[in-house]
């Protein structure tokens, strides 16, 4: 796996192919699933640079052997003071699922978090209905933390948040 | 049908003039222990005339996703902090709360506690709401109690989330589901 | 989890780019049939700068109370109409729906019927919500016909509501209930 920067272009289109496969838009987002033109996607990414805000750090994935684009990997709301952030991945692709393509992604992210922007702690969400997530993560050294029950309602039943999270101590002693 | 939804025994909910809001804010960011129980952004001060502009921003855009008011005591109608329900995910029936008593001549009285029951009510009888969900800093044992009393269950702790005064800190995460609210109302 | 949310029988339901979906607003615009079956407004023609500059204001950021999708075939990938919950209210988990399909050639074909069951299953499972209501001019039985088959029941009408080639024509309220739509699926 690389981490690359990727121009809005290409963005937008693998964005709104793999937002048509509702599965992947439900395992990922907990907010309603909609569909989107790929110009209005693009003018966000566009916009979204233009803001660029030091709190958010996005990533395209590239399988290294064949530099295929198959999804993405970033983290959110890092609170410098505490040494803290939120991440978030997605390879929107479902051919690409049960690879070990995340758990790798995953690696190279940590890694650039602990040692590049010297964080302290990542933090993630997961949907109590996404089992082959939480493996991964769990095989990346993230810990349980808690659940935060009944917290979304799908298919006509609710379900609960997982609430996981890594310490850097934790991370080295992996390395 | 309750007739007083924003009353409670010892506070009402409000929703203040920007310029009112704006003062009380900045005078209460000024106590830096304040600042550090509510947010776990560094402890910052601001001139009135942002905090003023920010508030009415929030209240121009009229977000569908938060209800922010003021607490006054009722005996003597001051403003003693504010309290919101923000981030409603209206598809999943569930919000966050938030509370701060700017005053701390206030705290320990009760008024937080009688502020989030009046707010709970209003979340699961007139937003109908299935859940409602918060965090709270290790640090902050009052603030925990205070939640427990009022309902909400323990869910897991974000470990060493914080860094303050040179040590890590948990965030404890709660929530409480409209079926254990109905038990307790 | 449903993989296939926007997928039916016989249609998808899409997003599409601002400008084609401009190019066949414009052009179903000019059937006025088509017009006065979907809308009290009267019937007029808007030239495709109004329509794209509206398709671009919807698309621009997510509304909270609208959800709206384009219609495809399945067999030719033809885009064939619109369908869409609007004034979504979400504390009281209800939404409206609306749906036209703009060419004659498409009616009658089960097209509207697949889409309102996509739709449905979408605001029942997605959106949570616990009703859905529509309303109907008495002057397109069609349309009834297909409500009816998919389970709407009839609340009531708006008697004479309508003015148009002289007559007065009543508008019908009908609506589908949660706990109907999953004993039917």
């Amino acid at each position: 796996m690389r981490l690359t920067a990727e121009d809005p272009a290409v963005t937008a289109e693998q964005f709104v192919r793999s937002n048509r496969d509702s599965e992947y838009v439900r395992l990922l987002d907990n907010t309603e699933a909609r569909l989107w033109s790929v110009k209005k996607v693009k003018e966000w990414l566009e916009k979204g640079f233009e803001k660029e805000t030091p709190a958010t750090f996005t990533f395209s994935i590239r399988i290294l052997e064949s530099d295929r684009l198959i999804g993405f990997v970033g983290l959110g709301g890092v609170q410098w003071s505490q040494g803290d952030a939120w991440m978030g991945i997605g390879l929107g692709d479902r051919q690409d699922w049960g690879k070990g393509y995340g758990t790798d992604a995953l690696r190279v992210l940590l890694r650039y978090i602990f040692t590049e922007l010297n964080l302290h702690r990542v933090s993630l969400g997961v949907f109590e209905y996404n089992p082959r997530a939480l493996r991964s993560y769990e095989k990346a050294g993230f810990r349980m933390e808690g659940r935060q029950r009944k917290l979304y309602e799908r298919e006509g039943r609710r379900w609960d948040g997982i609430v996981m999270g890594i310490l850097r101590e934790e991370w080295e002693q992996l390395a | 049908m309750n007739s007083d939804l924003f009353c409670g025994e010892l506070v009402r909910l409000t929703v203040e003039d920007p310029r009112v809001l704006a003062e009380a804010f900045s005078r209460w960011d000024r106590d830096s222990e304040y600042m550090r129980l509510l947010d776990s952004f560094p402890a910052l001060q601001w001139s009135t005339k942002k905090v003023q502009e920010w508030v009415e921003k929030d209240q121009d855009q009229l977000r569908p996703d938060l209800f922010m008011f003021g607490i006054r005591t009722r005996s003597e109608d001051r403003l003693i902090g504010g309290i919101s329900l923000d981030g409603v995910k209206w598809a999943h029936g569930e919000s966050f709360l938030g509370i701060g008593l700017g005053d701390r001549t206030c705290w320990g009285n009760g008024y937080g506690t009688d502020a989030i029951r009046v707010i709970l009510r209003y979340a699961f009888t007139e937003l109908n709401l299935v859940r409602v969900s918060l965090d709270v800093f290790e640090y902050n044992p009052r603030a925990i109690r205070c939640y427990e009393k009022a309902g909400f269950v323990h869910e897991g702790r974000l470990r060493k989330f914080l860094d303050r005064e040179g040590e890590r800190w948990d965030m404890i995460f709660m929530g409480i589901l409209r079926e254990e609210w109905e038990k307790t109302a | 989890m449903n993989t296939a949310l926007f997928s039916g029988d016989l249609v998808r339901l899409t997003a599409e780019e601002p400008q084609v979906m401009t190019e066949k607003i414009a052009r179903w615009g000019r059937d006025s049939e088509y017009s006065r079956l979907m809308d009290d407004n009267p019937a007029r023609q808007s030239s495709s700068k109004k329509i794209q500059g509206r398709i671009e204001w919807i698309q621009d950021q997510p509304q909270p109370d609208l959800f709206i999708f384009s219609i495809r075939t399945k067999a030719e990938d033809r885009l064939i109409g619109v369908i869409s919950l609007h004034s979504v209210n979400w504390t009281h988990g209800e939404s409206f729906m609306g749906i036209g399909l703009g060419d004659r050639q498409d009616w009658g074909k089960g097209y509207g019927t697949d889409a309102v069951r996509i739709i449905l299953r979408y605001a029942f499972t997605e959106l949570n919500m616990q009703r859905v209501s529509l309303d109907v001019y008495a002057y397109n039985p069609r349309a009834v016909r297909v409500y009816e088959k998919i389970g709407f029941v009839h609340e009531g009408r708006v008697r004479n509501y309508l003015n148009r080639e002289g007559k007065r024509w009543d508008m019908l309220y009908m609506s589908i209930l949660r706990e109907e739509w999953e004993k039917m699926t």
